[in-house]
């Protein structure tokens, strides 16, 4: 797996390395898509009705609101300022 | 520049009117303190899951019916993945493959340059998803702050077919929607509270071209003159390019409400995959024929229904239903004055009339009414059986609608009621004879002029006694006695 | 009589005889802990206040007389599931001081129940591994060879239950996260039909795949606690509304006439000969006792190892992405933007095989690659569900080894992951196919580690594995660890 490749998919789960851990992680990633890369010879297709478990409209949960919990709770494990979490600036 | 054809399409979101939000058991309403309708699942805590609201599915389905939409009997929901903070789990719970309908058709009117056209917009199809929270920016410290109240309040999501090719056709579009489902009963369709939003997509080609252009996105409008607004640039600033011989990039845009123009959002965010996958902790959900059509039977009037009723059932005139139909709010209110008095021209009239002229005078709002639908009903059922006179009708709604209350009462405080009361009527019409005994000489002396002063004597004296028709009446038979 | 080594079921009847109470019992584990957990290091967190107070409580349903199955009776708790108050780390840095304030509905049934935690237990980080060794915090060992590892990612659960430290733990199983750390430390370890027991609570690694399961020192422990914690649960949608039978129904009756698949892929190369023997002889000594061998094939049992890797990373690249240090966890000190800040605190939070696994999801998820990988990933998963359809239409049960070695060293198979992942092979189609396993052991080899012996189940019916394990763990006589 070339570099390009982890580095693009690095970005993708915003994960940063360094370069020296991307040469190892592109190492490592090479001999796991090798087994991955077993699969590629045999021929199936994913048919999605297959995985039904017959759940039908009316097995799902009622509309029915119930209280939601302390804003202190939600908050207690962040960083958070006036009842919300604070975020750094998002830039676009 | 040369002429171009415009291609647009529209992505248009609706929050579902839900209790309880799409995948926990929060209260789904619109507001509250920050982080105050919030839980395990909905601010994306370690292993909690999602379990799907019954009423959420039905919504999108009905909504669906109200657009002509085929439903998947077997539908799946899937995971989103992306990175924002108002996204706390990281991925939204959408629908790729097999959304809940698919292949609706929404029939448009509009006008363009003075001339009212019609035009159908195909819906390639409708899936249900969760709203993201909210971020306030806090420039003062540079950081923002997130609210989650609004994660997990359910969503559909309207995608049409590149059918529209002007502003005024996908804001015509929009309207419709916005329409049926208010009348579906699935979303209040507040603009401002953001309870309907839509992204658009836009590229223009030439007559001649055979392949559509490069199309850009804006996304999050939230007025129907911003989506206007927005599509108008677009048109332009693509024409522009292209006269130039530059290129359109595809690209997602921001437009900037105050200044009117659309700008490129940093490349990088626009670089999306999404890494789409059925979502594993929710199971399928199939329907059988009995649901779906019990869900179609449970949809109330939609307005073509209305407007077909309004005018063989009662007579009004197409225009006339389609501005009552036009606001569900205001026919809804046209409904329950005819139930209260069943003249729905009348009505209507009334309504088309006085009503609309105090709201376009600012003077009341319709979602604020200061008095209720019987007691209109009442005030033209008064006036038409001349309990109080046309005029004086106006008078009364004018009271109702500074401060409200009962229109036979207000008539009566003020004077103006009826009684036709006739042996009031001789007693008052020989007093004023005897004290114009001149002008009565006069009028019988072929004097016919004199009458209409004679008359307006009458008039004032029996103000809320009786009719002019029947002052006139009396008036007559006693001259001629 | 040393208390902590019995099983539940004497533990219960002891207490209800008033023979011993639960404080009593509870102290015993605690002495226990104290005395030997500096070696083994399976507790992250020692919940000793509320484990006496809890002890205290039961102690009082006891003498009422409503003592159900667990009250009374001491558990430890594998760091990944949720517990109201008491911090949860999945053994990463990432949530080394994340104290939830809800509770995994397992938690709140056992607590119905008046069972009593003892603490959390170490675990692979975020349940990727299969030695212990990927923890952040506790590197768990093998209690019959310290210089071993224990397995995972359950291993601090199975260390602990083969070393006394609990009477019984929780696990979660995804891939074999509680069979294979039960074989290695000689134990045993259920993993439910998916759908049997709420998810709700268990911090998600693989969704389609993870299932919480109990791992004790018997069959019918297992059964009793398994008993406890199964059924539908309205805040998982996946958890199934089947009834609920009782587990233990089946202990103790004859398997005469049960018929014993034994797939022959399960025991081709790469599995170890002593283990290969060891449950072989298992299968012969159910013959013995009146069952029937059937020979059966998974043709597809060489493709499992890689479908379950790419179905298992790709949810996990998407469950994990909700740990940005912004709600919870670990937050970067640096980082000028939100994009800045939480690839910092994933960097920082986050250990070297999770981030391989996000890597791995990420590639079998991301456009132009989808169909190739998870895409065909999924639709193995559906063949290897129906080879078990099908080899289920001619048994009742499957024989196959737990794990292709017995516990090797701490500072083995480490540096070569693609290796390390081959090793799952035992284990992982149970879970793509949905299905119960238990695993038990079966044999020692020559240097006295456990070999355990996985016995896979039809949809839904657990008791008859629970039959079958027990019928053979009756007869046979477990080499305590050395711990």
């Amino acid at each position: 797996m070339d570099l390009d490749m982890v580095r693009y998919l690095s970005q993708l789960g915003r994960l940063s390395f360094t370069d020296e851990e991307l040469e190892k992680m592109a190492g490592d990633m090479t001999g796991i898509i090798e087994i991955m890369d077993t699969i590629k010879e045999i021929d199936v297709t994913y048919d999605p009705i297959k995985d039904n478990h017959n759940v039908y409209l009316n097995d799902l949960r009622k509309d029915i609101a119930a209280d939601s919990y302390p804003t202190a709770q939600i908050l207690q494990n962040a960083v958070n300022s006036e009842d919300a979490f604070v975020v750094p600036k998002v830039v676009e | 520049m040369s002429a171009y054809i415009p291609v647009i399409g529209l992505e248009v979101h609706a929050e579902l009117l839900t209790k309880s939000k799409v995948f926990c058991t929060c209260s789904a309403e619109f507001g509250g303190g920050k982080n105050s309708r919030c839980c395990p699942v909905c601010s994306g805590m370690p292993g909690t899951l999602p379990v799907i609201n019954q009423t959420a599915v039905e919504y999108a389905v009905k909504a669906g019916f109200a657009m002509g939409c085929d439903i998947n009997k077997f539908s799946v929901f899937d995971r989103k993945n992306y990175f924002y903070p108002d996204l706390p789990k990281a991925y939204q719970i959408s629908q790729l493959n097999l959304p809940l309908c698919i292949n609706g058709l929404v029939p448009i009117e509009y006008e363009e340059d003075g001339v009212k056209k019609t035009k159908n917009i195909r819906i390639n199809r409708i899936h249900l998803e969760e709203d993201a929270g909210k971020l306030i920016h806090d420039d003062l410290n540079g950081v923002s702050l997130a609210d989650y109240n609004r994660c997990g309040v359910p969503l559909i999501e309207i995608v049409t077919e590149p059918d529209m090719s002007s502003a005024a056709e996908a804001k015509a579009f929009v309207e419709k929607v916005s329409l049926l489902l208010q009348y579906a009963g699935v979303c209040d369709c507040k603009m401002e509270q953001g309870s309907i939003r839509a992204d658009v997509n836009v590229s223009i080609m030439k007559p001649t071209d055979t392949e559509l252009g490069t199309r850009t996105e804006m996304k999050n409008l939230n007025s129907i003159k911003a989506i206007g607004r927005a599509i108008d640039f677009e048109i332009y600033r693509q024409g522009k390019l292209l006269d130039m011989g530059k290129k359109v990039i595809q690209e997602t845009r921001r437009f900037d409400d105050n200044r009117g123009e659309t700008k490129a959002m940093r490349s990088k965010e626009n670089a999306h995959d999404y890494r789409y996958f059925p979502e594993p902790d929710i199971l399928q959900v199939n329907f059988t024929d009995e649901q779906l059509d019990a869900i179609k039977n449970s949809l109330p009037e939609l307005p073509a229904q209305r407007i077909i009723r309004y005018t063989s059932e009662y007579g009004l005139s197409e225009n006339d239903a389609k501005i009552l139909v036009a606001n569900k709010i205001l026919s809804d209110f046209f409904d329950a004055a005819v139930k209260a008095y069943n003249n729905p021209k009348s009505i209507c009239n009334f309504i088309n009339g006085e009503l609309m002229r105090r709201i376009n005078l600012g003077e009341i709002t319709l979602e604020n009414l200061p008095f209720t639908a019987e007691q209109l009903a009442k005030l033209v059922e008064m006036a038409d059986t001349e309990k109080v006179s046309k005029n004086d009708a106006k008078d009364v709604f004018r009271v109702m609608s500074e401060k409200g209350g009962d229109p036979e009462a207000i008539a009566k405080e003020k004077g103006l009621l009826i009684s036709n009361d006739l042996g009031k009527v001789a007693e008052v019409i020989d007093k004023v004879l005897s004290e114009n005994e001149k002008a009565v000489e006069q009028y019988k002396g072929g004097d016919m002029k004199v009458f209409g002063f004679i008359m307006g004597q009458c008039t004032k004296a029996l103000k809320g006694v009786c009719t002019p028709k029947v002052i006139k009446e009396e008036l007559e038979k006693k001259l001629k006695s | 009589m040393d208390l902590t080594a019995l099983k539940i079921s004497d533990l219960r009847s002891m207490l209800d005889k008033k023979e011993l109470s639960a404080k009593e019992l509870t102290d015993a584990y605690l002495d226990r802990i104290k005395a030997v957990d500096d070696k083994l290091e399976s507790y992250i967190t020692v919940t000793a206040e509320a484990a006496e107070k809890a002890a205290e409580k039961a102690q009082e349903k006891i003498n009422k007389g409503e003592a159900s199955a667990l009250c009374g009776i001491p558990l430890a708790i594998k760091d990944n599931i949720c517990t109201d108050g008491v911090k949860t780390t999945c053994s990463s840095k990432m949530l080394e001081n994340f104290v939830p304030f809800y509770n995994a509905t397992v938690m709140d049934k056992l607590e119905n129940e008046g069972a009593v935690m003892l603490g959390k237990v170490s675990m692979d980080e975020f349940a990727m591994g299969g030695s212990t060794q990927t923890s952040a915090f506790k590197k768990t060992k093998n209690p019959y060879d310290l210089t071993r590892v224990p397995g995972g990612s359950s291993g601090g659960s199975a260390a602990a239950v083969s070393a006394s430290l609990c009477a019984a733990a929780l696990g979660s199983d995804t891939g074999g996260s509680i069979r294979q750390p039960s074989s290695f430390c000689g134990v045993t370890g259920l993993k439910p039909t998916y759908g049997r027991v709420s998810r709700y609570g268990l911090v998600a690694f693989a969704s389609s795949l993870d299932q919480i399961g109990p791992i004790a020192k018997s069959a019918e422990d297992c059964a009793v606690i398994l008993n406890a914690i199964a059924g539908y649960d309205p805040h998982d949608g996946t958890s199934s509304k089947n009834e609920v039978p009782d587990f233990t129904a089946k202990i103790g009756r004859d398997i005469k006439g049960m018929k014993i698949a034994v797939p022959k892929e399960f025991y081709a190369e790469g599995i170890d000969d002593e283990v290969r023997k060891a449950v072989l002889a298992a299968a012969d000594y159910y013959k013995s006792l009146g069952a029937e061998l059937v020979d059966c094939s998974m043709p597809s049992l060489k493709y499992a190892v890689a479908a379950y890797y790419l179905i298992s990373s790709a949810e996990a690249s998407s469950n994990l992405s909700r740990f940005d240090g912004i709600k919870y966890g670990h937050r970067s000190e640096e980082g000028e933007n939100f994009a800045e800040l939480i690839s910092n605190s994933r960097r920082e939070g986050f250990g070297e095989e999770v981030k391989r696994r996000i890597m791995l999801g990420n590639y079998a998820l991301s456009s132009g690659y989808y169909d190739a990988y998870y895409g065909k990933a999924m639709a193995l998963k559906q063949k290897i569900r129906e080879e078990y359809e099908n080899i289920f239409t001619g048994c009742d049960v499957i024989l196959t080894p737990t794990a292709p070695t017995v516990a090797y060293g701490v500072n083995e198979n480490i540096s070569d992951p693609a290796k390390m992942y081959q090793a799952d092979i035992c284990t992982v189609t149970v879970n793509i196919a949905s299905l119960p396993g238990i695993s038990t052991t079966c044999g020692y080899d020559s240097k006295g580690m456990p070999i355990g012996m996985s016995i896979i189940g039809k949809k839904w019916d657990e008791a008859t594995i629970i039959q079958a394990a027990d019928a053979f763990e009756k007869n046979f006589t477990r080499q305590n660890a050395s711990l």
